[in-house]
């Protein structure tokens, strides 16, 4: 684990290979084009000038917006691993009553987002909302405009961006080794003890990098300030897409955006350093399966019964409204009156008897799933190769990779335009402008940072020995790889490629600029039905799309996590299993290693 | 669990491969799955940012009843203008139209647009284009308008100074929350161009600037996916900015009433134009296109259609008479359209930076 040299690193064919195609592929599709955008950006003639920090930095409005996305970003950091730890622990940790129901209800943010979720959330507590009525009966003199600004664009991100938290951190929690609670345990330690010197502890690489995440998304934010946050809240990112627009103010969004990105790189450095040297596995040669824990405390009990199902109502309030509302008709979704006699399928069937009809569904689902599994598949071995080897060179090219982190998607994407629309040697001398390729590539670049810190993580809670006693025994380093490592990592794979997959569905920002106009994805024609005329219909449309999503998500999600957690269920049902018997040989080769296991995260091997 | 396996083995092997292959697979796969849009046969590839509310597929059917067979790509305004310019060296359009005339002033800019003279080009009036590259097609006007159920005619707006000059109004306008969309731009186009002043800053007077930034201060910020006549309709506000062709359908919509100032110096006009895109290799059937597009008998079923304003003379006879008869009292705000479009992205930063709270 210790810092390996270059020397040794390159000795292995296997580095070479990942090494070079990594090589080409940042070379290509990350440090090129972006280089190419920043000077057309920065040097329009040719020649430097400081115009774009001299506006910015004189600008009131826009130091006060920068300073509120940086605030956002690092309450976000502290509220979601609060309310994401909560969460988790409440659904994988303690027995808590009904603890697949509150699942169900915390993991409706992986099926939505963005707008609609902020407009759900304003449904319930914006000045007209039901909440609001109900706090305005109970005390009259209360202001119903409450809910705006800075608290309220805090809650309802917070409470939007746990997903993260629900598949990653839950997932390292699995692999806790239950024997290491026993002990401490039967050593007088209190639960609070065992989560905060033992639990805790061992999910460190997942929750530093979902706190990046957290981080990230609060610099980004958009809707929910744009919504929620009125006159004294608003954040950077509008101003950022307004100057993208312009030709003539590019300038100030690109450096806007590298100032984000700057920040971003630094928190990414940050938590490297203080993950760095850990060990985030167990360390016990016998371990067992996590078993769900008893609050014995009876106050304490009943009050995380209670917060657990608090939140559980706010997690799906929204959903439930926006669905309801799907049905309304657009006047009365903005208006905020619903009644429940008018509602009709009218806006479903607007929607889906377009002419284009089910095909940009398609295409997006082809592209989205295309770019999850190429991103995902990519990275299982760069991001193995970072971990194992930690040089200068390793975090090199750790750092390149994050590059789609710091500039707006629509400037990647006009980089890539203006790279390829000519024949260039980088690619085989093709022009790329024009193809369907192109926006597979940008898709694929676009997920490279999310998917390399998740799976980092995810290799970081690997037991190295496994690995050491399969090379010992003869193993090869791609036979190690696919029969001891994978398995192991596979899913946090699977939720990585899922959640990928669900994002770019509705992507609009790159595919804008992107798409063969032959095969537009469904992002295009939402917009087309969403905006410009924020109209009637339009604003009915982008809840129906969004219901549609909602779908589409839930149903991959479904099949990523619903069907492994009930197979996992009904094995919980058969007779208890000797420990012993879990433990196979680890590596011996030819023995399959916890392959009937690939799917269940806590892999009995650790 | 055993369909499961299987799924995620197929998955992660496919995912390998690609993997291995990384992008060097890309250029190969795309020869299958797609021609290069410039050889995708007979296909016109047509951008626009007027494809909502239907009329990309009225547009579509109308084309192929006619012979063109046409695929439209649809974007916002300022959308389509940059992936013009960014596509400039190797074009994937054939023909652009929607776009106003300032978009199009920006892309002929950039040298990314044909000359080319519509067989229709003496119905419409060459002024409202460019006369070389960019064709008029539909007009729109740029209004103040105002809930004419709450406000007495006698007691409205006279214009758009009166909003944050007369303390009636103050904080009863919805005001913009970003110049990104074209009425906005114009609406400060119309504002601005009256201060015209070569030695103010970017051409305008103090006493120009002093107007953006009282409006700023005194209106009520609009609200995203919030209507502007949904908050009529909630008595959130009583008026702001709206293009004419939106006003009678959301006035039924939302049950509200809704009537117009015609400031003295008269109301800006966006025209919505066509041009041909350079580069393109089916110039001939993109020229028999846009010939086809913005004449009289398209245009005024368009019109009809769509409730529009059509330039072109000869279809005013088929449109709505009630838009017509609009258009014809409606005084038309005379605006240096060449002094706007040197300044607008000048103009759009400094409201962002300075002006905007």
């Amino acid at each position: 684990m210790s810092s390996t040299a270059v020397r040794a690193m390159v000795r292995s064919p296997f580095v070479l290979i990942v090494g070079a195609v990594l090589t080409w592929f940042i070379a290509a599709f990350l440090v090129w084009p972006n280089i190419n955008v920043l000077i057309a950006t920065f040097f329009p003639d040719g020649s430097f000038s400081g115009r774009a920090a001299e506006k910015l930095f004189s600008s009131q409005r826009a130091m006060k917006a920068l300073g509120n996305s940086f605030l956002l970003a690092v309450a976000l950091s502290i509220t979601v691993n609060l309310v994401g730890v909560f969460i988790v622990l409440v659904t994988h940790y303690f027995q808590i009553r009904g603890s697949r129901i509150l699942f169900l209800g915390y993991a409706s943010t992986f099926i939505y987002g963005g707008i609609v979720l902020a407009a759900g959330y304003k449904f319930i507590y914006g000045d007209k909302g039901i909440v609001t009525s109900l706090l305005v009966k109970v005390f009259p003199g209360m202001d119903p405009a409450w809910f705006s600004g800075f608290f309220a664009v805090l809650v309802v991100m917070t409470f939007a961006t746990t997903t993260n938290h629900m598949l990653f951190v839950a997932n390292a929690l699995k692999g806790v080794d239950y024997q290491t609670i026993e002990a401490a345990r039967n050593l007088g330690a209190s639960t609070w003890t065992i989560l905060r010197r033992i639990v805790l502890p061992m999910l460190k690489p997942t929750l530093f990098a979902v706190t990046i995440l957290s981080f990230l998304t609060g610099l980004g934010a958009l809707s929910a300030p744009q919504v929620l946050g009125g006159r004294d809240f608003q954040t950077i990112t509008p101003m950022i897409l307004t100057f993208t627009n312009s030709p003539t103010s590019r300038d100030l969004a690109a450096l806007l955006a590298v100032i984000l990105g700057l920040a971003t790189i630094l928190m990414l450095a940050v938590m490297s350093r203080l993950e760095k040297g850990g060990t985030y596995f167990s360390v016990s040669k016998v371990s067992s399966a996590l078993q769900k824990q008893d609050i014995t405390n009876p106050v304490a009990n009943v009050v995380v019964h209670a917060v657990a199902y608090l939140l559980f109502a706010v997690y799906t309030l929204p959903v439930v409204l926006i669905v309801l509302y799907s049905f309304a008709d657009g006047a009365a979704i903005q208006t905020g009156e619903l009644v429940f006699g008018s509602l009709t399928l009218e806006n479903y069937q607007r929607v889906l008897t377009q002419p284009s009809g089910l095909r940009p569904f398609i295409v997006s689902v082809v592209y989205s799933a295309l770019a999850a599994l190429i991103a995902v598949g990519g990275l299982l071995f760069v991001a193995r190769l970072l971990q194992k080897y930690k040089n200068w060179v390793a975090s090199v090219f750790e750092y390149l990779l994050h590059i789609p982190w710091i500039l707006p998607s629509a400037l990647l994407a006009l980089g890539l335009i203006i790279s390829y629309d000519h024949p260039n040697p980088l690619v085989g001398g093709a022009v790329l402008t024009g193809t369907t390729v192109i926006l597979l590539i940008a898709f694929v670049t676009v997920k490279i940072p999310f998917t390399l810190r998740m799976l980092k993580a995810s290799f970081a809670s690997v037991n190295s020995s496994l690995e050491e006693a399969a090379a010992i025994m003869g193993a090869k380093t791609l036979y190690v790889f696919r029969r001891i490592l994978l398995p192991l990592v596979l899913p946090a794979a699977a939720a990585i490629t899922a959640l990928n997959f669900n994002s770019l569905l509705d992507d609009y920002d790159t595919a804008i600029f992107l798409a063969h106009p032959l095969v537009q994805p469904l992002g295009l024609v939402i917009k087309a039905n969403t905006d410009g005329a924020e109209g009637v219909d339009g604003v009915a449309n982008t809840f129906v799309y969004t219901v549609l999503l909602m779908v589409i998500t839930g149903v991959t999600m479904y099949l990523v996590y619903g069907r492994s957690s009930r197979e996992r269920s009904r094995k919980k049902k058969l007779p208890a299993v000797p420990p012993a018997s879990q433990v196979p040989g680890p590596g011996l080769p030819g023995t399959p290693v916890a392959g009937e296991d690939a799917a269940q995260p806590a892999a009995p091997v650790r | 669990m055993r369909t499961l396996k299987t799924l995620v083995a197929a998955a992660v092997a496919v995912t390998l491969l690609a993997g291995c292959g990384g992008g060097e697979a890309s250029p190969g796969a795309s020869g299958d799955a797609s021609a290069p849009a410039g050889g995708s046969g007979d296909t016109l590839v047509v951008y626009t940012n007027s494809n909502g509310e239907g009329r990309g597929e009225w547009w579509t059917a109308k084309a192929a009843e006619a012979g063109f067979k046409i695929e439209i790509v649809g974007a916002g305004g300022a959308d389509a203008t940059n992936k013009l310019i960014a596509e400039k060296n190797n074009p994937i359009a054939d023909v652009a139209f929607g776009l106003n005339n300032m978009y199009f002033s920006q892309i002929q800019a950039e040298d990314a647009l044909e000359a080319y003279e519509p067989s229709w080009a003496g119905e419409v009036d060459k002024e409202l284009g460019d006369g070389e590259t960019y064709w008029p097609l539909v007009k729109q006007a740029i209004l103040l308008g105002y809930n004419s159920d709450k406000i007495p005619a006698d007691n409205a707006p006279q214009d758009w100074t009166d909003l944050w000059t007369k303390d009636d109004f103050k904080d009863r306008y919805e005001r913009v929350t970003g110049l990104g969309t074209a009425t906005a731009q114009l609406v400060f186009a119309g504002i601005l161009s009256r201060y015209q002043d070569d030695s103010g800053d970017l051409g305008v007077s103090d006493e120009g600037w002093e107007q953006v930034e009282q409006y700023f201060q005194n209106g009520s910020p609009a609200v995203a996916k919030t209507d502007l006549f949904a908050r009529i309709a909630a008595g959130e506000v009583d008026m702001g900015q709206m293009p004419s062709s939106i006003i009678a359908e959301r006035e039924k919509s939302f049950n509200v009433n809704v009537e117009t100032v015609v400031p003295s110096v008269g109301v800006p006009l966006a025209v919505e134009q066509i041009a041909l895109v350079k580069g393109t290799e089916k110039k001939e059937q993109a020229q028999k296109f846009i010939d086809w597009f913005g004449s009289a008998e398209v245009q005024g079923e368009f019109a009809q259609q769509f409730n529009a304003m059509p330039v072109n003379k000869e279809a005013e006879a088929q449109a709505n008479p009630e838009v017509v008869d609009f258009f014809a009292d409606l005084k038309q705000q005379d605006i240096d359209w060449d002094f706007v479009q040197e300044n607008m992205g000048a103009w759009v930063e400094k409201i962002e930076l300075e002006y905007m709270t």
